[in-house]
């Protein structure tokens, strides 16, 4: 009854969509968060989809975070340069402020950011 | 309905009329089907099986695109005309679907017709029909890019499924009538 083109396509769109249903999970990754960082210890963890600002209070002064619309932006800094801020809007990958020690990670699912539930020695 | 088909028939000599008997019985038969549909309980509330696709696809395959069209028209106005969803989102969404898929498998048959059975048809005419709701329902419901896109590939794999048993469904019925006729 079935040809064979029948098979092949049904073949081909069963692996499309389970293809794509991994590349979706891919793209827009569930629940991504927002990780702020201050001398290497996480002083936010804020979820990405949120609009909220937040301060952090480095040994410079104070940096700005700035979330809205799915993306993460360092709005103000202390440092000289600015580069974190003319990085501007991001939704995945890493502010920096060096000179404050301040980064901002975007993306990722929780299990990622906390990649080790309990260490043994 | 079975009699009453042997009853009219052979009175009406002229083909045209019979044609249009046909296509009036099948649109009928389409409506019937979809609104036994609605109330079969599905696990998904927006999984649909398109059993209705049945008769559009037999339709197209034996009376060609024109009768297959009004089939479907017939089908989604009337339906919606007695559920009361004429005009709202489940129209829209069923409008577009059904015009969309039954397009697309009248061209896919007329270009591929000799490769594929009219399983590989409704497997076509399931993948037009699930894009098509997606965009209108991104155009005119969602605007969320993200939630369209993390739920296509689902809608797709289910299509794929329902358009796989509707094939099969017709293509059984196609052979049987092409056989009687």
């Amino acid at each position: 009854m079935a040809t064979f083109m029948d098979k092949l396509l049904f073949v081909f769109l069963v692996i499309f969509a389970i293809a794509s249903f991994f590349f979706a999970r891919e793209l827009f990754p569930s629940g991504a968060l927002v990780k702020i960082s201050l001398d290497n210890k996480t002083v936010y963890t804020l979820p990405l989809n949120e609009d909220r600002s937040v301060a952090v209070r480095g040994t410079l002064g104070e940096n700005l975070i700035e979330i809205k619309n799915g993306k993460a932006r360092m709005k103000d800094a202390p440092c000289p340069n600015k580069l974190c801020i003319h990085q501007g809007w991001i939704e995945r990958g890493a502010i920096v402020c060096l000179p404050n020690k301040v980064v901002v990670t975007v993306g990722g699912k929780e299990k990622h950011l906390e990649e080790y539930d309990a260490v043994t020695k | 309905m079975k009699n009453s088909t042997n009853k009219i028939s052979p009175g009406i000599n002229e083909q045209k009329n019979s044609e249009n008997f046909h296509i009036a019985l099948l649109a009928a038969y389409a409506i019937g089907i979809h609104s036994v549909e609605k109330f079969i309980p599905t696990p998904i509330p927006w999984l649909r099986f398109g059993f209705a696709n049945i008769i559009t696809l037999t339709t197209l395959l034996l009376y060609g695109l024109k009768a297959g069209m009004t089939v479907t028209l017939i089908r989604i106005f009337v339906v919606s005309l007695f559920t009361g969803t004429f005009l709202g989102p489940a129209f829209v969404l069923s409008l577009g679907g059904g015009v969309s898929s039954t397009l697309v498998m009248w061209m896919t048959m007329v270009l591929f017709g000799r490769l594929l059975s009219p399983i590989g048809l409704s497997l076509f005419g399931a993948l037009a029909h699930n894009i098509a709701q997606l965009f209108l329902a991104y155009l005119f419901f969602v605007r969320r890019l993200e939630a369209i896109i993390f739920i296509s590939p689902i809608i797709i794999l289910l299509g794929i499924i329902t358009g796989t048993f509707n094939g099969i469904v017709t293509s059984l019925i196609v052979r049987r009538v092409s056989a009687k006729g």
